[in-house]
């Protein structure tokens, strides 16, 4: 009996290395990935253990272009084609964590890009509508999300500023892509109850994020907020 | 080079007829029409002010072509006439190659600082464009250099060409589609072709005909299409599903295009309260950049979002008001006039083939103008429309200060803005109407910078003129993401305020100042943020409003009319330690760029220019310190000179082109004739007592006479400013061509081994000299930099007769 208990731990000990070392090499960007979440995230004052649990999971260096793979953690946005960027990785954690996510939440994306927001958003919540307007990044971004095993997810090619009416209302809306106004019908399609967040800025420069609430009577209110390096500045 | 290749011969003795003159003519026009052109195309490929680095790279050019004269002379020697053909022949379809081949050089600016490995690229595309004025530097310099034509004949085809060069270039933006640019120079370099092509020998050579067949394919072959930047709008927007071209057109101030997309939706800081639909719109571009908005059949009803935007302000507070806009917005600055009951709306746009787009190619879009308003466009800058006087305003519109799109990366921080200065805001200020406002919107930044360099701008002008306090006479409403501001010469009154409250219960909008009750929580930090900058620029003393220092929020004036530079260069220790890796961004994209431009200029001239001197067949002498400092202070001082005139031509002719044309057309020139009439002048007594004297005087009397003479100026008519500006650079230009001969002529009897150290020396400064000009003129000014420009030609007029000192050795023979 005693010899089986030991084998039995051996074989167990053995199993969990390989399998330790085996992820490691299939995921080289693992390490990486960890230290983004902790120097760049958690440091930054990011808390919610979901979203941190999300940003863990999701391989970014997967939704980025080839020759940016060893940047995909730096702290920065990059160029994913068409004049568009992924966000670097604090805005993607802090736009999810202030829409308050929650399993069961239908939420709408508008602009899919590399599809790096939606996989976050899908780790947290029942379903994510993503419409890009670009047909490639769509294409993209699909292939991406299937490939990731993101089923969650539905991506649409088309006009985001119109939204999807079909599956409204949302629990959440996640404007990805910098605007100069909240689209109209995006604030008809928000449920009483729900967020909306939006950055401004131009590209590789979220200067603020929008942040919008509809109470139970459907009354809007909205405050800007600051990314933390903002904060910092002001602070000075 | 201190005139460019047209100095580098004085000593030609020889002399002979030939087709020489017509191809030096030809090649030398073509240079200068491709320096003008290559403006137009990478401001539209990447973004304005371009400038510095487009005659860095023509100095480059032509400085390494006379290196390498000086190095491959006996080679040369034996068959100038043939070498002259074919440096002439393969000019021609480097105008056109050169541009399209650095098309395909995978470089984002944007990427410079991020990926060191995009360095390369840079470089690369910096070379490639300098090659075809290698080429044309080589060609005027064999004719020169070797014993081709007539000295003063040869001379004058190559000033005549510059200058013809130059000025034709400006038409030829109004009757040659941007893409076809460049067949212009390509043209004449054919034409120079055709002049060579059986020069110094008996028959048609095989080799030369082929070569000018494959310019005349080239020719007419269809262009590339212009690569744009992925991150500019135009190119965004040409990406959008089912996108339609409604126009292009291209003058002298820009090439500009309007596109219809159905995913076109322009409502920059809509209220959240606007709950209809907003018209399908045309987005208009200006090199790439987006202009304005069109939307469709507006002019028959002007849209109701319009008075739902923030810079819907003024036409609350104020009824039937005359209004002046400063640039032609699309229709959308005159529909949101219509629409809010102005009684006559003067809009004042420089661009006439953009006016032309919407008044005419866009007509049936827009569904014209509103009939029932008095409209009236005047085709004139802004500054020249202020200078002139005329009759009051209720409005005076400044929009978007600050943009949200592609030029929110600050690559405006390094273009002149002569509008946004105190002058120009005082001239603004001066058009008013007793009842009358300024009226200022752009976007928000954090921490705050446009709009609070704007109230500073406005608020010192106010204070010059005295009079009620100057926080009564301001009104600041903050919308979710822009901001608006009026100000006028007298407080506002109960009445008018209310109204401003009024706006903001309509459109959710918050009143800012006059400061309405305490903070509340709901406020986050931007808009604490914000609050705090507007009552430390209206009502506190200056400098502390947050942001203030780390960003240099002071009033910019006509001497540094950077408004979008923000910058603060001691600032950037404490960037990092705040920051850390997330520095970057707050980078100013235009400054960026100055830097990495002076470092890659640098480096390529180092390679070009002065790596090869060891290898002179004079052995490469380098003449002791005397010649060292003396040709590096006339390769810096003539850059900071020329480039300073440039810039305050900007102010007088009214766009960059227009002053690079009259500027770089005008210095080359003048300084060539300088040139050749050198031999009168180089006695060591006159040069040392007149010509470098003369130089500081003279350039610092035709600064001086430009800036102070102004407000004179910008009332004249075109033609008068470009009389009175090349008036005013000609003598010193006539002048500044002369050192830089007469030191070679001066070497060849004593020091000739020196003479390729010289030319490296001066090229390589040259080539910095136009970013080290451009840094000159943002951190110190235009009067400090032209003071620096003389103090070196003095420094230099001091090294002069030293020059013959240092190791002697065998003349060259005949440079």
């Amino acid at each position: 009996m005693r010899v089986d208990r030991v084998a039995i731990a051996f074989l167990t000990g053995f199993l969990c290395v390989g399998a330790a070392l085996e992820a490691r090499q299939a995921d080289p960007y693992l390490e990486k990935r960890l230290a983004m979440v902790r120097d760049q995230i958690e440091k930054e004052g990011i808390s919610d253990p979901r979203v941190l649990g999300a940003m863990r999971e999701v391989p970014r260096h997967l939704l980025v272009p080839p020759e940016y793979r060893p940047m995909a953690y730096a702290p920065r946005p990059l160029p994913i084609g068409e004049g568009q960027t992924i966000s670097q990785p604090y805005v993607v954690a802090f736009m999810t964590e202030i829409l308050r996510l929650k399993p069961g939440d239908r939420v709408l994306e508008v602009g899919t890009g590399s599809g790096y927001q939606a996989a976050v958003a899908a780790k947290i919540a029942g379903e994510v509508y993503s419409v890009e307007i670009f047909p490639t990044l769509a294409d993209r971004a699909r292939r991406n999300l299937e490939s990731l095993g993101a089923r969650n997810v539905t991506v649409r090619q088309g006009d985001g500023y119109y939204g999807w009416e079909e599956k409204a209302p949302f629990d959440a809306i996640i404007v990805t892509c910098a605007g100069g106004h909240v689209p109209p019908p995006l604030l008809r399609q928000l449920r009483k109850g729900g967020r909306m967040i939006m950055p401004v800025g131009g590209p590789f420069l979220t200067q603020n994020l929008v942040f919008l609430e509809k109470d139970a009577d459907g009354a809007l209110s909205q405050r800007n907020v600051l990314p933390v390096v903002f904060v910092r500045l002001l602070g000075h | 080079m201190s005139s460019r290749w047209s100095s580098c011969a004085s000593l030609v003795t020889d002399a002979r007829y030939g087709r020489v003159v017509p191809a030096v003519f030809l090649v030398s026009a073509a240079s200068l029409a491709n320096e003008i052109f290559l403006i137009r195309l990478l401001s539209l490929r990447f973004w304005p002010h371009f400038v510095p680095l487009i005659i860095s790279q023509a100095m480059l050019g032509f400085g390494a072509s006379g290196v390498a004269l000086h190095l491959l002379r006996p080679r040369i020697a034996k068959t100038p006439g043939t070498v002259f053909a074919w440096v002439v022949l393969l000019a021609a379809p480097s105008f056109e190659l050169a541009f399209r081949a650095s098309q395909h050089v995978p470089f984002d600016p944007f990427l410079l600082l991020w990926d060191p490995s995009s360095w390369p690229a840079f470089a690369l595309f910096f070379f490639l464009l300098a090659v075809p004025f290698f080429l044309a530097g080589a060609a005027v310099g064999i004719s020169l250099s070797f014993p081709l034509g007539r000295a003063h004949v040869l001379y004058a085809a190559s000033f005549g060409g510059t200058a013809a060069g130059a000025f034709l270039a400006l038409p030829a933006f109004l009757f040659v589609p941007t893409e076809l640019l460049l067949r212009v120079p390509l043209g004449m370099g054919l034409l120079a072709s055709v002049c060579v092509l059986s020069y110094s020998c008996r028959r048609f050579p095989a080799g030369r005909l082929l070569c000018a067949g494959l310019s005349a394919v080239l020719f007419l072959v269809p262009p590339v299409p212009i690569s744009l930047t992925p991150y500019k709008d135009l190119a965004i927007m040409k990406r959008l599903p089912a996108t339609e071209t409604l126009s292009v057109r291209a003058g002298m101030t820009g090439d500009f295009r309007a596109l219809y997309a159905p995913g076109i939706h322009h409502a920059p800081g809509l209220s959240f309260r606007f709950e209809g639909e907003i018209p399908p719109q045309a987005a208009l571009f200006a090199d790439g950049e987006l202009r304005g908005i069109v939307p469709r059949e507006g002019g028959k009803n002007p849209p109701a979002y319009l008075g739902y935007l923030p810079a819907a302000l003024p036409y609350r507070i104020l009824g039937r008001p005359a209004v002046v806009q400063f640039s032609l917005r699309g229709t959308e600055g005159i529909l949101m006039a219509a629409g809010n009951g102005a009684s006559l709306v003067t809009v004042v746009e420089p661009a006439t083939e953009y006016v032309r787009m919407i008044e005419h190619d866009l007509a049936a879009f827009s569904g014209g103008m509103p009939p029932a308003l008095r409209l009236e466009i005047r085709k004139e800058g802004g500054r020249n429309f202020l200078a002139r006087g005329g009759r009051g305003y209720d409005i005076v519109e400044l929009s978007d200060v600050s943009s949200l799109t592609f030029s929110s990366l600050g690559i405006h921080a390094t273009g002149e803005t002569y509008l946004l200065t105190r002058q120009g805001i005082r001239d603004a200020l001066a058009r008013l109407t007793d009842r009358g406002v300024l009226a200022v919107s752009g976007w928000l930044k954090s921490p705050p910078r446009e709009s609070v360099k704007m109230l500073h701008t406005i608020r010192a002008v106010l204070e010059e003129g005295g009079g009620a306090p100057v926080p009564a006479r301001f009104i600041v409403v903050r919308g979710w993401g822009s901001f608006v501001a009026v100000a006028r010469r007298n407080p506002f009154t109960a009445g008018e305020l209310a109204a401003a409250k009024r706006f903001c219960r309509d459109t959710g909008f918050t009143l800012v100042w006059p400061e309405a009750g305490p903070p509340t929580d709901s406020r986050g930090p931007e808009e604490e943020g914000f609050r705090e900058a507007v009552h430390s620029a209206l009502a506190g003393p200056p400098g502390r409003s947050p942001g203030e220092g780390l960003f240099d929020l002071r009033p910019v004036t006509d001497d540094s009319p950077y408004f979008h530079r923000f910058l603060r260069l001691r600032s950037l220790p404490a960037f990092r330690r705040l920051l850390g890796d997330q520095w970057f961004p707050f980078l100013e994209w235009g400054i960026v760029f100055l830097a990495l431009s002076l470092a890659v200029s640098v480096m390529l001239a180092a390679v070009f220019l002065l790596l090869p001197l060891p290898f002179s067949p004079a052995g490469g002498g380098s003449g002791g310190l005397p010649v060292a400092i003396y040709f590096s202070a006339l390769g810096l001082a003539y850059m900071l000179i020329e480039l300073t005139f440039l810039k305050i031509g900007i102010l007088l002719l009214g766009d960059p082109i227009r002053a690079a044309a009259a500027a770089v057309g005008g210095f080359s020139l003048l300084s060539g004739i300088g040139s050749a009439v050198s031999a009168k002048w180089e006695s060591p007594e006159t040069m040392r007592r007149w010509v470098f004297p003369g130089i500081a005087v003279l350039a610092a009397a035709g600064f001086l006479t430009l800036f102070h003479g102004a407000p004179l100026l910008l009332a004249k008519e075109e033609g008068g400013r470009f009389l009175a500006f090349l008036s005013a650079l000609a003598p010193a230009a006539f002048l500044m061509g002369m050192p830089f001969p007469a030191a070679l002529s001066r070497m060849t009897v004593a020091n000739s081994a020196a003479i390729p150290y010289a030319w490296g020396v001066n090229g390589f400064f040259s080539v910095a000299g136009a970013s080290v000009a451009s840094v000159g003129s943002l951190w110190i000014g235009f009067h400090a930099t032209v003071a620096a420009g003389g103090i070196l030609y003095l420094l230099a007029g001091k090294l002069y007769l030293r020059l013959e000192s240092g190791t002697s050795s065998a003349p060259p023979g005949g440079i």
